[in-house]
């Protein structure tokens, strides 16, 4: 009965179960996705979702909170009171602890009930939106009641971060893969869920033009950045453990890299794209500490401006101690030691209270091998070509070449050719939780980060953090709304480059 | 220009001319050559429609203008009318800023105006005017070139045509099977109209063993639509013994309900279908289907759709 050119991907029948149904990210993400999911006609009729938190609620008292915020945050779409009133129908709640194990066995009955009443046929995702460390508390908690295994299929989805470091990566995997088997852990990277990072791929492997330049004979090096314009907002007490490195480098903007320069995979199945990344990642050199030092750049904050407001500092946020080390800024220059990219740097850097919130991948082509217009161009070199992908705020591609000024000189000036998906194409992108939680349910994990990236990537940023945990920082070291520190400008003064504006 | 002989090239030269001016335009209006975002002449196909003089151009726009969004195309728009030798044309471009962007987006259109003694000549003009290594895809809205037998001479100006079987005076079942068996690639709205129901249909149904399914309709005689679907369940059921029943009253032919032995029903309402499944109970979106996402849909899809033309057969055989 299927029909593939036209019919949307709909879910199989299947009970959600959230952990930290409370909280913020259910609010704002997972919610509201779900329910678009719903609007758009992609879950099944009999589709579920359990919450389980600590807080004493009913189901009525749960589902007017989830209506309140689905109403609040669903971005460019309709609410439609009727259809969640349906929707609704399949929310229920639990009150209960992660460390009391009545607390499994009462969800266990209440799924056994569920699957009866709403037709799951007994599947179910478990999504752990909980503090991190909860994680393996809640895997063993599910397995050693036996929720881990089913009539139908089971399986469990977890927010980044896994581990702070590589060996506690390690620890939470040893402790998860007790419970359930490497194809059933969903490892949720929203990054890799946003439609430009999947159209990186598209535009590679689709295209026949790029792919031959795509190597170290034709490109000089490639600046991954991921700036914010607001500062942590509240949310310093918790940043101020993770900083930039952990929280953006470490998993999304190493995936992008990752995206970015991985071979292209036999076939677009899961473990092939998969395959591919991991081996992308295996083969970033791993820095010495000697080499930390003028490869990676860490910053912080000071008081300054964002747009004409003034704005206070890092240190002297909410729940930030007065002498934090933590970094809200950081830039690494990776190098990637196989054929097609032997020596050619990627310069990635993210940061909080830059002056504006983008996200792209700038790919800077090598020159011309001759100067042949330097007259033309007023004395500068050649320019180089640029490829930009940009991810955020407007998604899109664009090209830096050079051409005549018309007219009677030979004057040459760079112009620039745009390529916007959201105004070439006016459909709605679908957000990265809608796209990834249709793929969990569905079984999908060609966007989901497998064990083997997640050791890699940590394995890649860990001799930064060992020898940036041995330093004495003198921060703030740049002020809100510029452009991170002096030192990252350096770093690629060293290769004889400079950062993009964006 | 009527009386005159149109040339394309003078039409494509126009065309360049619009660009150039709206270029010059925008780098006037915006004060800060850094900041004006430019234009943006986006194309991914030409979108040839044939349509009946009487129809309403603004709203024939404004169903055209939408489609720019998803699919930029440079559009011809022939108005056919009645009474003698008759031909002319004109240029013009559609401009909108999408929201929150910096940028506008244009797409060009060439207005051609004729009788039905001049499609040969119509066919002239719009092939060399089609842009080049892009689809071209016909709507066929005018039932004056239906009726006159046009059909045949406009079709080599596309490499799909679309109808929509249930506005009077579009080619019926028959004549669209003719265009398939002749290796066209066709589309019909009517069809595309059912797509969320037989969605819907496939999500609750793949998984069951199906004795009877009825499509239960609104009125005397089925609509194409109804007849789709009926086709359709045939098809992929083959097991199933499928039917389809009227309410008796008159109505206007369109599916209502589908009943699937004795516990499960989908009801269609307006907007959304409700699901029956024993005791439970549940509401599912179905989008209203405005002809222009229809046609975006149809749009979308410039090869052989292996699906419709099995169940176009299953009407026509
Ligand atoms: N927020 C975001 O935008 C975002 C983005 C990316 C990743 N993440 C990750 O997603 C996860 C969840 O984030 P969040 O911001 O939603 O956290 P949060 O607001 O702190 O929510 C966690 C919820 O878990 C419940 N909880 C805490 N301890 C519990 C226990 N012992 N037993 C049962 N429930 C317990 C709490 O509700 P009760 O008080 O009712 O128990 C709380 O509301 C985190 O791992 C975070 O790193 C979040």
């Amino acid at each position: 009965m299927q029909d593939p050119l036209r019919f949307h991907r709909k879910a199989p029948p299947c009970a959600v179960v959230i952990y930290g149904a409370n909280g913020d990210l259910t609010k704002r993400k997972l919610m509201p996705a779900l329910y678009r999911l719903a609007y758009e006609g992609r879950l099944a009729p009999g589709f579920a979702v359990i919450g389980v938190s600590r807080t004493a609620m009913t189901d009525d008292e749960f589902r007017d909170r989830m209506h309140d915020s689905v109403r609040k945050f669903l971005e460019d779409s309709p609410f439609d009171e009727e259809l969640w009133q349906s929707f609704a129908q399949g929310l229920s709640y639990i009150a209960g602890d992660v460390g009391d194990p009545a607390s499994y066995a009462e969800l266990g009955k209440h799924l056994a009930g569920i699957s009866e009443a709403r037709k799951t046929e007994d599947n179910v995702l478990f999504y752990l939106s909980t503090q991190p460390s909860q994680y393996a508390e809640i895997a063993e908690g599910l397995a050693a009641s036996g929720l881990n295994k089913g009539q139908g299929w089971r399986r469990i989805v977890i927010e980044k971060p896994f581990g702070h470091d590589l060996d506690s990566a390690r620890v939470l995997q040893g402790r998860l893969q007790k419970c359930f088997n490497e194809s059933e852990i969903y490892r949720i990277d929203h990054y890799l869920g946003k439609e430009t990072v999947q159209n990186i791929m598209a535009f590679r492997f689709g295209n026949g033009i790029f792919e031959p330049l795509w190597n170290r004979t034709y490109i000089d090096h490639v600046q991954i950045t991921a700036a914010e314009s607001i500062g942590v907002e509240g949310r310093g007490a918790y940043y101020q453990e993770a900083g930039a490195l952990r929280d953006m480098i470490q998993n999304h903007l190493l995936q992008v890299m990752a995206t970015v320069a991985m071979e292209p995979a036999s076939s677009f199945t899961s473990d092939a794209v998969r395959d591919e990344r991991a081996k992308l990642l295996r083969a970033i050199r791993i820095m010495r500490p000697d080499q930390v030092a003028d490869n990676a750049v860490a910053g912080q904050y000071g008081p300054g401006r964002s747009g004409s407001e003034r704005v206070g500092g890092f240190l002297g946020e909410k729940g930030v101690s007065p002498d934090s080390q933590t970094n809200t800024y950081a830039a690494v220059t990776f190098l990637v030691d196989n054929w097609r990219w032997a020596g050619v740097p990627f310069y990635i850097r993210t940061g909080k209270a830059l002056p504006k919130r983008v996200s792209e991948i700038a790919i800077q082509f090598r020159t011309a091998p001759l100067a042949m217009f330097r007259k033309a161009t007023a004395g500068a070199e050649t320019v180089p070509n640029m490829l930009i992908l940009r991810i955020q705020p407007e998604e899109g591609i664009s090209l830096k070449f050079v051409s005549k000024r018309p007219g009677s000189g030979m004057q040459l000036r760079p112009v620039s050719m745009d390529f916007n998906y959201g105004s070439s194409f006016g459909e709605r992108s679908p957000s990265a939780y809608e796209t990834l939680l249709l793929d969990a349910i569905s079984g999908d994990a060609t966007l989901y980060t497998r064990q083997d990236m997640v050791e890699a990537s940590w394995t890649a940023v860990q001799p930064i953090m060992d020898y940036w945990a041995t330093q004495k920082f003198n921060f703030p070291n740049y002020a809100a709304g510029t452009w991170g520190p002096e030192a990252a400008d350096e770093m690629l003064a060293r290769w004889g480059h400079t950062w993009r504006k964006p | 220009m009527s009386g005159q002989p149109i040339k394309p090239d003078k039409i494509l030269k126009e065309l360049g001319e619009l660009w150039t001016n709206m270029g010059k335009e925008e780098v006037a209006g915006g004060d800060d050559q850094s900041h004006g975002g430019g234009l943006l002449r986006a194309c991914a196909m030409t979108l040839i429609s044939f349509v009946d003089d009487e129809e309403d151009p603004v709203s024939l726009g404004e169903t055209l203008a939408s489609l720019m969004k998803e699919h930029p195309s440079r559009a011809v728009v022939v108005r056919v009318r009645e009474g003698e030798d008759f031909l002319s044309a004109r240029v013009f471009a559609q401009c909108w800023m999408p929201f929150g962007q910096r940028r506008q987006i244009c797409c060009e259109q060439v207005e051609i105006t004729a009788t039905v003694d001049c499609l040969a000549d119509v066919a002239a003009i719009v092939s060399p005017l089609a842009v080049p290594d892009l689809p071209r895809v016909i709507l066929l809205r005018s039932a004056r070139v239906v009726r006159s037998g046009g059909i045949r001479k406009i079709l080599p100006l596309g490499d799909k045509i679309i109808v929509d079987s249930s506005r009077t005076g579009a080619p019926g079942f028959g004549e669209l099977g003719g265009l398939l068996d002749a290796g066209h690639i066709a589309g019909d709205l009517a069809w595309t109209r059912i797509t969320e129901i037989r969605s819907l249909l496939a999500q609750l149904l793949e998984s069951r063993k199906i004795g009877t399914v009825t499509v239960e309709y609104d009125g005397k005689e089925a609509g194409p639509e109804a007849r789709y679907l009926e086709a359709w369940l045939e098809t992929s059921l083959p097991d199933a013994r499928v039917g389809l029943k009227g309410s008796g009253s008159a109505g206007s032919g369109k599916p209502l309900m589908i009943r699937v032995d004795g516990d499960l029903t989908v009801q269609l309402m307006s907007g959304c279908a409700e699901v029956r499944i024993g005791e439970l109970k549940q509401r599912a979106s179905l989008p209203l289907g405005a002809d222009e996402e229809l046609l975006n849909a149809e749009l979308s899809i410039v090869v052989h759709d292996r699906v419709f033309e099995r169940v176009l057969n299953q009407i026509t055989a």
